[in-house]
Protein backbone atom coordinates (compact mmCIF):
# COMPACT_ATOMS: atom_id res chain seq x y z
CA UNK A 1 0.00 0.00 0.00
CA UNK A 2 1.21 3.59 -0.89
CA UNK A 3 2.55 5.65 1.77
CA UNK A 4 -0.28 8.43 1.04
CA UNK A 5 -2.99 5.67 1.45
CA UNK A 6 -1.88 4.02 4.43
CA UNK A 7 -2.48 7.88 6.48
CA UNK A 8 -5.02 8.67 4.46
CA UNK A 9 -6.58 5.50 6.11
CA UNK A 10 -5.14 6.08 9.45
CA UNK A 11 -6.34 9.74 9.42
CA UNK A 12 -9.70 8.33 8.52
CA UNK A 13 -9.73 5.93 11.30
CA UNK A 14 -8.89 9.26 14.09
CA UNK A 15 -11.47 11.21 12.10
CA UNK A 16 -14.40 8.86 12.66
CA UNK A 17 -13.33 8.56 16.56
CA UNK A 18 -11.37 5.70 16.49
CA UNK A 19 -9.05 5.77 20.22
CA UNK A 20 -8.14 2.11 20.56
CA UNK A 21 -7.04 -0.21 17.87
CA UNK A 22 -6.38 -4.04 18.62
CA UNK A 23 -4.33 -5.93 16.20
CA UNK A 24 -2.42 -8.83 14.68
CA UNK A 25 -0.37 -7.95 12.27
CA UNK A 26 -0.52 -8.61 8.45
CA UNK A 27 1.16 -8.48 4.98
CA UNK A 28 -1.25 -5.91 2.91
CA UNK A 29 -2.22 -2.79 5.22
CA UNK A 30 1.24 -2.97 8.08
CA UNK A 31 1.73 0.48 6.90
CA UNK A 32 -0.88 1.64 8.70
CA UNK A 33 1.12 0.29 12.69
CA UNK A 34 3.77 2.98 12.59
CA UNK A 35 1.30 5.30 11.86
CA UNK A 36 -1.04 4.39 14.18
CA UNK A 37 1.43 4.09 16.67
CA UNK A 38 3.31 7.31 16.47
CA UNK A 39 -0.08 9.19 17.37
CA UNK A 40 -1.01 9.56 20.71
CA UNK A 41 -4.94 9.85 20.21
CA UNK A 42 -4.75 5.72 19.64
CA UNK A 43 -3.98 2.71 21.53
CA UNK A 44 -2.59 0.27 20.00
CA UNK A 45 -2.98 -3.11 21.61
CA UNK A 46 -0.82 -5.58 19.37
CA UNK A 47 -2.19 -9.37 20.68
CA UNK A 48 -1.59 -12.44 19.89
CA UNK A 49 -4.17 -14.24 18.34
CA UNK A 50 -7.58 -12.42 16.64
CA UNK A 51 -9.89 -14.33 18.99
CA UNK A 52 -8.26 -12.13 21.81
CA UNK A 53 -8.52 -8.88 19.44
CA UNK A 54 -12.11 -9.13 19.67
CA UNK A 55 -12.51 -9.81 23.52
CA UNK A 56 -10.00 -7.28 24.64
CA UNK A 57 -11.64 -4.97 21.91
CA UNK A 58 -15.02 -5.65 23.43
CA UNK A 59 -14.29 -4.74 26.94
CA UNK A 60 -12.63 -2.07 25.54
CA UNK A 61 -15.73 -0.96 23.79
CA UNK A 62 -17.64 -1.22 26.61
CA UNK A 63 -15.44 0.69 28.78
CA UNK A 64 -16.28 3.68 26.73
CA UNK A 65 -13.89 3.36 23.80
CA UNK A 66 -14.37 3.31 19.71
CA UNK A 67 -12.65 0.52 18.76
CA UNK A 68 -11.41 -0.88 15.65
CA UNK A 69 -9.99 -4.63 15.37
CA UNK A 70 -7.02 -4.93 12.19
CA UNK A 71 -6.38 -8.55 11.17
CA UNK A 72 -5.84 -10.53 8.67
CA UNK A 73 -9.01 -12.40 6.66
CA UNK A 74 -7.40 -15.45 8.11
CA UNK A 75 -7.72 -13.89 11.50
CA UNK A 76 -11.92 -13.80 10.85
CA UNK A 77 -11.95 -17.59 11.07
CA UNK A 78 -10.21 -17.46 14.25
CA UNK A 79 -12.11 -15.16 15.37
CA UNK A 80 -15.36 -16.59 14.97
CA UNK A 81 -16.13 -17.79 18.26
CA UNK A 82 -15.28 -14.65 20.16
CA UNK A 83 -17.13 -12.72 17.69
CA UNK A 84 -20.31 -14.91 18.39
CA UNK A 85 -20.09 -15.42 22.02
CA UNK A 86 -19.24 -11.96 23.16
CA UNK A 87 -19.57 -9.02 20.62
CA UNK A 88 -23.06 -10.47 18.99
CA UNK A 89 -24.35 -11.95 22.23
CA UNK A 90 -23.82 -8.77 24.24
CA UNK A 91 -24.21 -6.59 21.16
CA UNK A 92 -20.72 -4.43 21.37
CA UNK A 93 -20.31 -2.27 18.16
CA UNK A 94 -16.39 -3.03 16.91
CA UNK A 95 -15.33 -1.93 13.44
CA UNK A 96 -13.25 -5.13 11.62
CA UNK A 97 -10.60 -3.63 9.63
CA UNK A 98 -9.89 -6.97 7.08
CA UNK A 99 -7.03 -6.83 4.77
CA UNK A 100 -8.90 -9.49 2.38
CA UNK A 101 -6.25 -11.74 1.51
CA UNK A 102 -7.04 -13.96 -1.67
CA UNK A 103 -9.98 -11.99 -3.13
CA UNK A 104 -10.40 -10.66 -6.72
CA UNK A 105 -9.37 -7.43 -6.72
CA UNK A 106 -5.77 -9.08 -4.05
CA UNK A 107 -2.62 -7.87 -5.91
CA UNK A 108 -0.55 -10.25 -4.20
CA UNK A 109 -3.25 -13.10 -4.54
CA UNK A 110 -1.89 -16.67 -5.18
CA UNK A 111 -2.12 -20.27 -4.41
CA UNK A 112 -1.21 -19.49 -1.02
CA UNK A 113 -4.08 -16.57 -0.14
CA UNK A 114 -7.11 -17.45 -2.82
CA UNK A 115 -8.48 -20.49 -0.99
CA UNK A 116 -8.55 -18.65 2.74
CA UNK A 117 -9.80 -15.24 0.82
CA UNK A 118 -12.63 -17.07 -0.88
CA UNK A 119 -14.60 -17.80 2.68
CA UNK A 120 -14.73 -14.60 3.77
CA UNK A 121 -17.48 -12.90 2.87
CA UNK A 122 -19.65 -16.47 3.57
CA UNK A 123 -18.75 -16.40 6.85
CA UNK A 124 -19.63 -12.73 7.10
CA UNK A 125 -23.27 -13.42 6.21
CA UNK A 126 -22.93 -16.70 8.14
CA UNK A 127 -22.60 -14.32 10.80
CA UNK A 128 -24.76 -11.61 9.92
CA UNK A 129 -22.32 -9.20 9.74
CA UNK A 130 -22.32 -6.45 7.70
CA UNK A 131 -19.33 -5.46 5.51
CA UNK A 132 -18.57 -2.90 2.69
CA UNK A 133 -15.27 -4.06 0.15
CA UNK A 134 -13.18 -1.08 0.01
CA UNK A 135 -10.70 -1.57 -3.18
CA UNK A 136 -9.38 2.51 -3.59
CA UNK A 137 -9.02 4.94 -1.08
CA UNK A 138 -11.39 7.48 -2.87
CA UNK A 139 -14.09 8.51 -0.03
CA UNK A 140 -12.33 6.60 2.09
CA UNK A 141 -12.79 9.10 5.25
CA UNK A 142 -16.43 8.89 4.14
CA UNK A 143 -16.66 5.26 4.33
CA UNK A 144 -15.16 4.91 7.61
CA UNK A 145 -17.01 7.48 9.11
CA UNK A 146 -20.00 5.37 7.77
CA UNK A 147 -18.89 2.23 9.44
CA UNK A 148 -18.38 4.02 12.49
CA UNK A 149 -21.72 5.14 12.90
CA UNK A 150 -23.22 2.29 11.77
CA UNK A 151 -21.27 -0.45 14.53
CA UNK A 152 -22.31 2.10 16.66
CA UNK A 153 -26.10 2.58 15.38
CA UNK A 154 -26.17 -1.20 15.23
CA UNK A 155 -24.57 -2.20 18.02
CA UNK A 156 -23.18 -5.09 16.68
CA UNK A 157 -19.60 -5.31 14.79
CA UNK A 158 -19.37 -4.32 11.18
CA UNK A 159 -16.86 -5.00 9.00
CA UNK A 160 -14.60 -3.62 6.16
CA UNK A 161 -12.78 -5.35 4.07
CA UNK A 162 -9.86 -4.10 2.15
CA UNK A 163 -8.55 -5.29 -1.20
CA UNK A 164 -7.23 -3.69 -4.23
CA UNK A 165 -5.07 -0.24 -3.86
CA UNK A 166 -4.86 -1.28 -0.06
CA UNK A 167 -2.87 -4.88 -1.77
CA UNK A 168 -0.54 -3.53 -3.80
CA UNK B 1 -10.80 -24.76 50.08
CA UNK B 2 -13.85 -24.64 47.60
CA UNK B 3 -14.74 -21.60 45.24
CA UNK B 4 -17.93 -20.41 46.80
CA UNK B 5 -16.56 -19.67 50.02
CA UNK B 6 -13.37 -17.73 48.05
CA UNK B 7 -16.15 -15.63 46.70
CA UNK B 8 -17.90 -15.49 50.02
CA UNK B 9 -14.67 -13.11 51.08
CA UNK B 10 -14.64 -11.58 48.16
CA UNK B 11 -18.36 -10.52 47.54
CA UNK B 12 -18.31 -8.13 50.75
CA UNK B 13 -15.33 -6.35 49.73
CA UNK B 14 -16.98 -4.49 46.08
CA UNK B 15 -17.68 -1.17 46.08
CA UNK B 16 -16.46 0.41 42.89
CA UNK B 17 -14.53 -2.25 41.71
CA UNK B 18 -15.67 -3.91 38.11
CA UNK B 19 -15.98 -7.81 37.97
CA UNK B 20 -16.18 -10.31 35.07
CA UNK B 21 -16.91 -13.78 35.51
CA UNK B 22 -16.10 -16.50 33.32
CA UNK B 23 -18.98 -19.41 32.72
CA UNK B 24 -20.82 -22.34 34.48
CA UNK B 25 -20.41 -22.79 38.44
CA UNK B 26 -18.70 -19.37 39.11
CA UNK B 27 -21.36 -17.45 36.91
CA UNK B 28 -24.29 -18.59 38.91
CA UNK B 29 -21.82 -18.56 42.53
CA UNK B 30 -20.87 -14.60 41.52
CA UNK B 31 -24.60 -14.02 40.69
CA UNK B 32 -25.88 -15.12 43.74
CA UNK B 33 -23.48 -13.76 46.16
CA UNK B 34 -23.05 -9.88 44.10
CA UNK B 35 -25.86 -7.74 42.86
CA UNK B 36 -23.23 -5.39 42.05
CA UNK B 37 -24.16 -3.02 38.94
CA UNK B 38 -20.67 -3.32 38.37
CA UNK B 39 -20.81 -7.60 37.51
CA UNK B 40 -20.58 -8.61 33.76
CA UNK B 41 -21.52 -11.99 33.43
CA UNK B 42 -19.49 -13.13 30.63
CA UNK B 43 -20.76 -17.18 30.88
CA UNK B 44 -18.39 -18.24 27.64
CA UNK B 45 -15.47 -20.51 27.83
CA UNK B 46 -12.13 -18.39 27.16
CA UNK B 47 -13.16 -14.56 26.54
CA UNK B 48 -13.70 -13.33 30.54
CA UNK B 49 -9.98 -12.58 30.43
CA UNK B 50 -9.89 -10.89 27.09
CA UNK B 51 -12.69 -8.46 27.73
CA UNK B 52 -11.68 -7.71 31.85
CA UNK B 53 -7.80 -6.73 29.81
CA UNK B 54 -10.41 -4.07 27.11
CA UNK B 55 -11.96 -3.20 30.23
CA UNK B 56 -8.54 -2.83 32.30
CA UNK B 57 -7.20 -0.98 29.66
CA UNK B 58 -10.29 1.82 28.94
CA UNK B 59 -10.97 2.21 32.30
CA UNK B 60 -7.27 2.86 34.03
CA UNK B 61 -8.39 4.01 37.45
CA UNK B 62 -10.57 1.37 38.38
CA UNK B 63 -9.59 -1.82 39.68
CA UNK B 64 -10.88 -4.48 37.38
CA UNK B 65 -11.21 -8.55 38.85
CA UNK B 66 -11.33 -11.21 36.57
CA UNK B 67 -12.90 -14.43 38.09
CA UNK B 68 -12.08 -17.49 35.25
CA UNK B 69 -11.34 -21.04 35.38
CA UNK B 70 -9.15 -23.41 34.89
CA UNK B 71 -10.52 -24.50 31.58
CA UNK B 72 -11.24 -21.52 30.45
CA UNK B 73 -7.87 -19.95 30.83
CA UNK B 74 -6.73 -23.46 28.84
CA UNK B 75 -8.97 -22.64 26.09
CA UNK B 76 -6.88 -18.97 25.46
CA UNK B 77 -3.08 -18.97 26.80
CA UNK B 78 -2.95 -16.73 24.02
CA UNK B 79 -3.93 -14.59 26.96
CA UNK B 80 -1.20 -15.31 29.17
CA UNK B 81 1.15 -13.24 26.79
CA UNK B 82 -1.12 -10.32 25.93
CA UNK B 83 -1.55 -9.99 29.99
CA UNK B 84 1.92 -9.83 30.95
CA UNK B 85 2.86 -7.58 27.91
CA UNK B 86 0.02 -5.23 28.86
CA UNK B 87 1.14 -5.05 32.46
CA UNK B 88 -2.50 -3.68 33.56
CA UNK B 89 -1.86 -2.36 37.30
CA UNK B 90 -5.58 -2.12 37.46
CA UNK B 91 -6.65 -5.73 37.10
CA UNK B 92 -6.55 -8.88 39.29
CA UNK B 93 -7.33 -12.07 37.54
CA UNK B 94 -8.41 -15.06 39.83
CA UNK B 95 -8.37 -18.45 38.35
CA UNK B 96 -10.16 -20.99 40.41
CA UNK B 97 -8.68 -24.08 39.31
CA UNK B 98 -10.44 -27.11 39.93
CA UNK B 99 -8.75 -29.35 37.61
CA UNK B 100 -11.61 -30.20 36.10
CA UNK B 101 -14.52 -29.65 33.32
CA UNK B 102 -16.79 -29.62 35.96
CA UNK B 103 -19.75 -28.32 33.50
CA UNK B 104 -19.96 -32.03 31.79
CA UNK B 105 -20.74 -33.02 35.46
CA UNK B 106 -18.53 -36.16 34.69
CA UNK B 107 -15.65 -34.37 36.24
CA UNK B 108 -13.64 -34.46 32.65
CA UNK B 109 -9.67 -33.88 33.84
CA UNK B 110 -8.60 -30.66 32.37
CA UNK B 111 -4.36 -30.21 31.81
CA UNK B 112 -4.15 -29.03 35.42
CA UNK B 113 -5.24 -32.17 37.00
CA UNK B 114 -1.87 -33.73 35.26
CA UNK B 115 1.42 -32.30 34.48
CA UNK B 116 0.55 -28.09 33.50
CA UNK B 117 0.82 -25.76 36.31
CA UNK B 118 -1.46 -22.53 35.32
CA UNK B 119 0.78 -20.10 37.66
CA UNK B 120 4.06 -21.19 36.41
CA UNK B 121 2.67 -20.83 32.86
CA UNK B 122 1.66 -17.30 33.79
CA UNK B 123 5.16 -16.60 34.91
CA UNK B 124 6.63 -17.80 32.06
CA UNK B 125 4.85 -15.58 30.03
CA UNK B 126 5.64 -12.67 31.84
CA UNK B 127 3.22 -11.94 34.74
CA UNK B 128 5.53 -11.20 37.29
CA UNK B 129 2.95 -11.71 40.50
CA UNK B 130 1.57 -14.84 39.51
CA UNK B 131 1.00 -17.48 42.77
CA UNK B 132 -1.03 -20.37 43.62
CA UNK B 133 -3.08 -20.60 46.86
CA UNK B 134 -4.30 -23.63 48.44
CA UNK B 135 -6.37 -22.75 50.97
CA UNK B 136 -8.32 -19.85 52.04
CA UNK B 137 -5.96 -18.29 54.67
CA UNK B 138 -3.85 -17.71 51.73
CA UNK B 139 -5.95 -16.32 49.35
CA UNK B 140 -7.71 -14.28 51.68
CA UNK B 141 -3.81 -12.78 52.40
CA UNK B 142 -3.13 -12.67 48.67
CA UNK B 143 -7.04 -10.81 48.13
CA UNK B 144 -6.47 -8.04 50.50
CA UNK B 145 -2.92 -7.67 49.20
CA UNK B 146 -4.32 -7.39 45.60
CA UNK B 147 -7.01 -5.30 46.73
CA UNK B 148 -4.92 -2.70 48.41
CA UNK B 149 -1.92 -2.33 45.58
CA UNK B 150 -2.07 -1.08 42.42
CA UNK B 151 -0.05 -4.58 40.18
CA UNK B 152 -1.30 -6.52 38.47
CA UNK B 153 -1.69 -9.92 40.05
CA UNK B 154 -2.62 -13.53 38.67
CA UNK B 155 -3.90 -15.73 41.92
CA UNK B 156 -4.63 -19.21 40.64
CA UNK B 157 -6.47 -20.90 43.45
CA UNK B 158 -6.53 -24.62 43.64
CA UNK B 159 -9.66 -25.36 44.64
CA UNK B 160 -11.86 -28.75 45.22
CA UNK B 161 -14.63 -29.08 42.65
CA UNK B 162 -17.78 -28.24 43.75
CA UNK B 163 -21.10 -28.75 43.33
CA UNK B 164 -22.37 -25.86 45.23
CA UNK B 165 -23.65 -23.53 42.01
CA UNK B 166 -26.53 -26.52 40.86
CA UNK B 167 -28.58 -26.14 44.50
CA UNK B 168 -28.47 -22.41 43.36
CA UNK B 169 -31.14 -20.58 41.64
CA UNK B 170 -29.90 -19.05 38.38
CA UNK B 171 -29.34 -15.43 37.31
CA UNK B 172 -32.50 -14.66 34.43
CA UNK B 173 -30.60 -11.92 33.63
CA UNK B 174 -29.74 -12.24 29.97
CA UNK B 175 -26.53 -10.82 28.49
CA UNK B 176 -27.95 -7.82 26.50
CA UNK B 177 -29.94 -6.93 30.13
CA UNK B 178 -26.62 -7.15 31.56
CA UNK B 179 -24.56 -5.16 29.34
CA UNK B 180 -27.26 -2.55 29.98
CA UNK B 181 -26.84 -2.26 33.69
CA UNK B 182 -23.07 -2.56 33.31
CA UNK B 183 -22.30 0.25 31.23
CA UNK B 184 -25.39 2.43 32.69
CA UNK B 185 -23.38 1.77 35.66
CA UNK B 186 -19.76 2.93 34.16
CA UNK B 187 -21.91 5.80 31.99
CA UNK B 188 -23.15 6.78 35.92
CA UNK B 189 -20.19 6.32 37.89
CA UNK B 190 -17.37 7.26 35.34
CA UNK B 191 -19.61 10.41 34.45
CA UNK B 192 -19.15 9.78 30.32
CA UNK B 193 -21.55 8.22 27.45
CA UNK B 194 -20.87 4.56 26.52
CA UNK B 195 -23.54 3.65 24.64
CA UNK B 196 -23.68 5.70 21.40
CA UNK B 197 -26.70 4.91 19.42
CA UNK B 198 -26.20 7.97 16.58
CA UNK B 199 -22.55 7.08 15.84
Amino acid sequence: MEQELAQKLVTSLHEAGIDVITYLPETRLSQILPLIRSDDSFKLIPVSSEAEAITIGAGAALGGKQVAVYMECTGLYVSCYSILSIAKRFGVPLLLLIAHLGSFADQRNNSVYAVSGAYVTPVLDALEIQYRLVETGNNLEICIKDAARHTNALKLPVALLFSGEFTR
Amino acid sequence: MIRYDCFALLAPLITDQIVVTSLSGQKIEWAHLSKHEGNLLVGTMGTALGVGMGLAVALPQRKVIVLESDGSVLLSLFNLATLANLDLNNLIVFVFDNASYSGTRISEPTATAGKSDLAKMAQAAGIEKAVTVRDLQSFEQEMTAAMNENRLRFIVCKVEESTEHRNIPRTDMDPLENKYRFVRYLERTEGKKIVRSHG
